[in-house]
């Protein structure tokens, strides 16, 4: 399902950051088994200079998503992001290979949002009638976790990649 | 180079003129051979200079009146200029790949490296990057060159368009946004209009702006008029001093679009071959209507023949 637009795609923006945010937060914490009582101390620290939605991003999102992507969407789209082999080529049924998620694929010129409808709505959420293999997460993924495995994407890109995909993300206006 | 007066539809004054002024009648055969409808053919603005490609390659300096044929390494089925580099011409050929010249088609040096053997039916050059070459490979893809056609790597299979995969006829490097920090590739194939973000992420129908924003709020979509359906788009046309306006050539007539492609008017009812726009005035317009070269400076508005000035 795509997301609303205007005010009503601010607050969906806030509500999927929250989300992530908590949900990344308990993951580490069941994950280490740690409490950490310190306040002066960041539990979970930001990644520098990676944002999601226009909001921060905490390394513990990026660990959550790395599984998450693994578990999700690994197996068409390689282990290290790499695509599907000859991933420029039409399969027989017409329809493209898997891309790869790295520096060498187009992930990286496509908006935050965008990225998240795609992942959560399939393809034809933002290009209305395409056939694509890959179905729309949004059924068995929560919008944390959808944007969790899109931040920890965009985590393994150059900062020349990272400066562009911002730069477009600023600039989406939702049209 | 051998200068040569076209005739388009020859008649006695222009065949005697044409003859003693290049005093070179065995070209006369082949323009007659050129002026034939079911040749491929291209048209390309260099600045003022248009460029026709039909049969051999001739350029015209003075707005269509007189020509002048031009070598080149084989034939000819696509031409592409750029605005921001006067002088430069990529030609796609039947054969041999890419030539590109750097003089406006005086001398040409072939561009292959790593460009598979095969006819080369589309090109174009990267409205925002004069380096940056598109050609599309009969029966295999779209091809681009980053290095000015110093070296060439596969871009994207062929659109698939009605269950089929469909080769691009046209190409058309439009400064149009894509929201996706570049810019659209526009494709003419034999069954109707398509687009590519020139990330290469996908082939894609033409749609309105706000398409979008009818589907996420369940409205019904924007209107749209688009070119006839099923039909060979034969040569696109953009320029950048208004780039939503483009020129589509098709069988059933010279078509024009005022906003990126999405609603079309039919502009002349002859059957259109190819067509050109000046790089910066959207309404002077080169188009082979009929197997005639005719000039519109009114967007389509009126034409005339430019054997006859």
């Amino acid at each position: 399902m795509p997301m609303n637009k205007g005010p009503k795609d601010r607050s969906a923006k806030c509500t999927v950051r929250r989300s992530v945010h908590l949900a990344a937060l308990g993951s580490a914490l069941a994950t280490t088994g740690v409490v950490v009582l310190a306040q002066s101390e960041p539990v979970d620290p930001r990644v520098e200079g990676l944002t999601f939605l226009g909001e921060p991003v905490l390394a513990s999102e990026v660990t959550a998503g790395q599984q998450l992507y693994a578990d999700n969407c690994a197996s068409c789209h390689g282990a290290n992001l790499e695509g599907q082999p000859d991933w420029r080529r039409r399969l027989d049924t017409g329809r493209m290979p898997a891309p790869p998620h790295d520096d060498t694929g187009h992930t990286w010129h496509h908006s935050d949002r965008m990225l998240f409808q795609i992942t959560k709505g399939g393809v034809g959420a933002v290009v209305p009638g395409y056939e694509s293999d890959m179905p729309a997460f949004g059924e068995d993924l929560t919008d944390a976790e959808v944007a969790a495995i899109l931040v920890y994407i965009k985590s393994t890109w150059p900062e020349r990649q990272r400066e562009f995909q911002a730069e477009v993300s600023a600039n989406d206006t939702g049209g | 180079m051998k200068s040569i007066e076209i005739g388009f539809r020859p008649n006695r004054r222009k065949v005697l003129t044409a003859a003693l002024s290049i005093g070179v009648a065995s070209m006369l055969p082949r323009f007659a051979l050129a002026a034939s409808d079911g040749d491929p053919a291209a048209l390309a603005f260099d600045g003022d200079t248009i460029l026709l490609a039909r049969g051999g390659l001739f350029v015209s300096d003075n707005g269509g009146r007189t020509w002048t044929a031009a070598e080149t390494p084989g034939k000819v089925l696509s031409l592409a200029t750029h605005r921001d580099r006067p002088g430069l011409v990529v030609a796609g050929l039947a054969e041999g790949g890419v030539s590109i010249s750097e003089d406006g088609g005086a001398s040409w040096r072939v561009s292959e490296a790593g460009l598979p053997d095969g006819e080369i039916n589309a090109v174009a050059i990267a409205s925002r990057n004069p380096d940056m070459i598109y050609a599309s490979l009969r029966g295999d893809g779209l091809w681009k060159s980053e290095a000015a056609g110093a070296t060439w790597s596969l871009a994207m299979d062929r659109p698939w368009l009605d269950d089929a995969e469909r080769d691009p006829l046209a190409l058309a490097s439009i400064e149009l946004e894509t929201g996706m920090g570049g810019i659209w590739i526009y494709a003419g194939t034999e069954v109707g209009l398509t687009r590519v973000p020139d990330c290469f992420c996908r082939w894609q129908d033409v749609q309105p702006g706000n398409a979008m924003d009818a589907l996420v709020a369940g409205e019904a979509p924007p209107s749209e008029a688009p070119l006839p359906g099923g039909e060979p788009i034969l040569s696109l046309a953009s320029s950048p001093s208004a780039p939503e306006v483009m020129y589509a050539a098709l069988r059933s007539g010279l078509w024009a679009s005022q906003d990126g492609g999405v609603i079309w008017q039919k502009r002349a009812s002859i059957a259109a071959t190819a067509v050109a726009v000046h790089p910066r005035d959207e309404t002077y317009i080169a188009a082979l209507l009929g197997g005639i070269l005719k000039i519109s400076r009114d967007g389509g508005a009126t034409w005339i023949e430019t054997g006859e000035q």
